[in-house]
């Protein structure tokens, strides 16, 4: 196990934080903690790096007991949202920092920060002063400064947090492929379900302090342990006791015993899909979503009425 | 740890020698070397009334003349794109570089006796060296940049959108200042204002090169408590010390409380 | 139906920017107030001729002065920069009962008349001490006074830095393997050292025109303890105006010299600054 964590929690005043965790990850693996904020993530991650020092519990790193060694001696690379880049330092020296206070050669810091240069693909930004850089690529060079010094763990706090829509997706993409390459166990935190979807290979969502689901981005989806989870990693409508996904509501143009009446409030196009808003006859509201075809086919107008029926629900113990 | 409390211990050390001490000395000493009823005869008598009059009277004129100035230099500096204004915003900082006594001399050379129209003024009947007029010239010179200082990073952090929303409204530019602008910066002109007032009372060697240091005519407090000293009247100078570290006191206590306020 | 147009208001360039006779007036104000006694000042010490300005400034007494003011500045610069950084640390990233306090108090040397100021070291380390540590007629009592006058500048000058200084990249650097002391050494000290340097300068251009305080404790011995403040006032009272000018226009030349390095120094740090 490259991190374990057992039983760790933290309270900041009467604020808890994070009740007793759980948690192992694997080596190599590429684990997204995912949770909207005030869950605890960014705290955990910080306790694994060290930076907060948890209540009780401890924190294994590489099968040693990390819970008493400062950060500064964990080995681990952190990422920071707003980039921490030293201000008064250039890329390259901001780069190299780890490994000159490791005395490394100078030969060898050389060619280390040239390659993680290239890695990162900053070519020919070595001598810029991170003010000089756009936030991707400031947050290019924090990576490359943190796999540096080859650390055992690489841990990211909302790494893409403080960039353009754009770029974010960029870096996500990214990030991935740099993981393939590098294979070093990472572990980030991100309030962006897609996101964790699409770059993780296991999803750890946590909620008030506590875990609520780890599994592999599927599973979560398809699977989701209890209403929260749902919840957070799609959209839901509740239909009676049952939620169900926007994707998985049918819309007919006649009834077929099992369905429900809706009328049809307001048809959006959003590209590939189409969302269409619906409202039961008890007032309730329902989003729906349609492929394009579908909705060309049913040619859907504001206040038809339309028949309803979920193809697959869930319902969870104590709603 | 004990990096931070031995820290906090140098700090606090050096703090006290140096500034707690001394300060927290003058009162002490003043008070049981000579009693209070001695000093309270000392700050009673008609020449020390006759100094603090003239320090708050000095101080009456400089610090409104600079208040409306500074303010309009600031606004110049910031909000207008007049060439030389940065050359401008230099001069208004250039009593900083000048040490006291350099500005006394410098006005000396302009309206003594022998300088450029000291002769002049002499022969209209107001000289200006020895002379009460010479003081006045020399606290406004060395108190001229605060107010100034202190409104220019107010007025360029509060931006120019609120004043252009105004005159978008219909508002002239004398309407926009005095009831926009104006009022965004008042903290900074009130803290301005207070840290002149300091200045200005507290002016020591501009005064004692430009002033004749006549007793009861042409003394500040701060001129008294130095020819106290220098003739042998210890209570009377550490009477007058004691009356200029009480209205230091209150400018401290002002400061602190305007300070928060400015940054707004 | 044709819309009436709003008067465009007469306004100056940006907002609420004085306009009219208000800025010739305010010129006014400045060049008779400053300008015109720093000009006749040129004027004078330049009328004298270069001869007499060479003699005035070799003369042993004024040597003596200059280099007396321009050593207890350098010093008191030093041990201020390294105090004052220290006490604005512990002022911004430590908490203790009556720090409100002590951070209210730093502002006292601007606040007090240097005379005063004077006065008060005189009492504590004169010869009437009562801690029996008398420093009167030497020159640890110029450096003293300096020291007491300059204090504020740095410490003031730091504090807003330290203030804004992301602790991210302090933990940055934590994680990275750097331990306390290389973290202050490789990472805080280089962000705050345009702010010391900042209010070093400052302070050393306050400490050599320096009056109100030294002269009642250093006793103003010529040779020994007379500062350039101290020197020219005599040389003003016994008529040598030509010495009295070129010491004033050394003096000035000098802060002068070292506010401009500042702003040109300040000007490129900033770059980095974002």
């Amino acid at each position: 196990m490259a991190i374990s964590v057992r039983g760790v929690s933290k309270t900041f005043g009467d604020y808890t934080a994070l009740s007793p965790i759980d948690l192992e990850v694997e080596n190599g693996s590429l684990t997204a903690i995912l949770g909207p904020s005030g869950s605890g993530k960014s705290t955990l991650l910080r306790v694994i790096a060290g930076l907060e020092k948890g209540d009780t519990g401890s924190v294994f790193i590489s099968g040693h007991d990390a819970t008493k060694v400062p950060p500064h001696r964990r080995e681990v690379g952190f990422v920071f949202q707003h980039y921490a880049a030293f201000k008064h330092m250039t890329v390259a020296k901001n780069i190299a920092f780890g490994l000159e206070i490791r005395k490394r050669s100078k030969a060898e810091i050389k060619q280390r920060v040239a390659d993680l240069i290239s890695l990162v693909q900053l070519d020919g930004f070595g001598d810029r002063y991170p003010s000089q850089l756009s936030g991707g690529q400031r947050q290019r060079m924090a990576l490359a400064r943190a796999l540096a010094v080859e650390p055992e763990v690489l841990l990211l706090d909302e790494p893409f947090g403080a960039l353009d829509a754009r770029v974010r997706k960029d870096l996500r993409d990214w990030l991935r492929r740099l993981h393939d390459e590098v294979h070093v166990t990472t572990v980030f935190v991100t309030h962006d379900q897609e996101e964790a979807m699409e770059v993780a290979d296991t999803i750890v969502v946590m909620n008030h302090g506590r875990i609520e689901q780890i599994g592999a981005p599927e599973d979560v989806y398809e699977h989701p342990a209890n209403e929260f989870v749902m919840g957070f990693m799609g959209r839901v409508n509740r239909i009676g006791n049952a939620l169900v996904r926007p994707h998985d509501i049918e819309i007919r143009l006649e009834p077929n015993g099992i369905t429900r009446e809706a009328r049809v409030e307001r048809v959006v196009a959003l590209g590939f899909e189409v969302r269409v808003e619906l409202v039961l006859p008890d007032g309730s509201p329902v989003s729906a979503q349609i492929t394009r075809d579908e909705s060309k086919r049913l040619r859907l107008a504001p206040g038809d009425s339309v028949y309803v029926r979920p193809s697959a629900s869930r319902v969870f113990a104590g709603v | 740890m004990l990096a931070r409390y031995g820290l906090r211990l140098v700090a606090l050390g050096y703090l006290a020698m140096l500034l707690l001490i001394p300060v927290g000395m003058i009162v002490y000493h003043t008070l049981s070397s000579y009693g209070a009823s001695a000093v309270w005869n000392a700050m009673t008598q008609p020449d020390m009334v006759s100094a603090l009059e003239l320090t708050l009277k000095v101080a009456l004129i400089a610090v409104p003349l600079n208040t409306v100035f500074g303010i309009v230099f600031a606004l110049m500096i910031v909000r207008t794109n007049i060439p030389g204004k940065a050359l401008l915003n230099a001069i208004v900082d250039l009593p900083f570089a000048v040490s006291p006594v350099v500005v006394g001399f410098t006005l000396i050379l302009v309206y003594g006796q022998n300088g450029w129209f000291g002769q002049w003024f002499i022969d209209h009947g107001y000289p200006i060296i020895f002379s009460t007029p010479g003081i006045v010239l020399a606290t406004i010179f060395v108190s001229l940049p605060f107010v100034a200082r202190e409104v220019i990073p107010v007025l360029r952090e509060i931006g120019t959108e609120q004043e252009e929303a105004a005159t978008t409204i219909g508002a002239t530019g004398w309407q926009t200042f005095w009831r926009i602008t104006l009022p965004s910066i008042r903290w900074g002109v009130v803290y301005g204002i207070v840290l002149t007032t300091a200045r200005a009372i507290g002016e020591f060697g501009a005064v004692a090169v430009v002033s004749g240091s006549v007793i009861g005519q042409t003394q500040t407090l701060t001129l008294t408590v130095d020819s106290s000293y220098q003739n042998f009247d210890p209570v009377g100078a550490y009477a007058a010390a004691l009356e200029l570290a009480a209205i230091a006191m209150c400018t401290l206590f002002v400061m602190n409380l305007i300070k928060p306020r400015r940054a707004n | 139906m044709a819309s009436e147009a709003i008067p465009a208001p007469r306004r100056s360039i940006l907002g609420a920017a004085p306009s009219g006779v208000a800025p010739g007036i305010a010129i006014t104000y400045l060049s008779l107030i400053v300008l015109l006694p720093l000009a006749a000042l040129l004027w004078v010490s330049t009328g004298y001729g270069w001869h007499q300005f060479k003699e005035a400034v070799t003369a042993p007494d004024a040597v003596a002065a200059l280099k007396l003011t321009f050593g207890a500045a350098f010093a008191v610069v030093l041990i201020n920069g390294f105090f004052g950084t220290i006490v604005a640390w512990v002022l911004v990233r430590d908490d203790f009962v009556g720090k409100r306090f002590v951070n209210s108090v730093i502002d006292l040397p601007f606040a007090l008349p240097t005379i005063v100021a004077g006065l008060t070291l005189l009492t504590l380390y004169g010869p009437q001490s009562p801690i029996d540590l008398n420093l009167a007629y030497t020159r640890k009592a110029v450096i003293l006074a300096l020291l007491f006058e300059t204090m504020p500048f740095v410490i003031r000058s730091v504090q807003p830095v330290l203030l804004e200084m992301e602790r991210d990249m302090e933990e940055a650097a934590a994680s990275l393997g750097a331990n306390r002391f290389v973290v202050f050494r490789r990472i805080i000290l280089p962000t705050l050292m345009p702010a010391i340097l900042s209010g070093g300068t400052l302070a050393f251009a306050r400490a050599i025109g320096e009056y109100g305080s030294v002269v009642l404790l250093s006793g103003n011995v010529p040779f020994h303890t007379e500062v350039a403040s101290v020197h020219i006032k005599s040389q003003i009272e016994s008529d040598y105006t030509a010495g009295a000018a070129a010491l004033s226009l050394v003096l000035l030349g000098a802060s002068l010299l070292v506010l401009l390095t500042m702003n040109y120094l300040q000007r490129r740090g900033l770059r980095h600054a974002r």
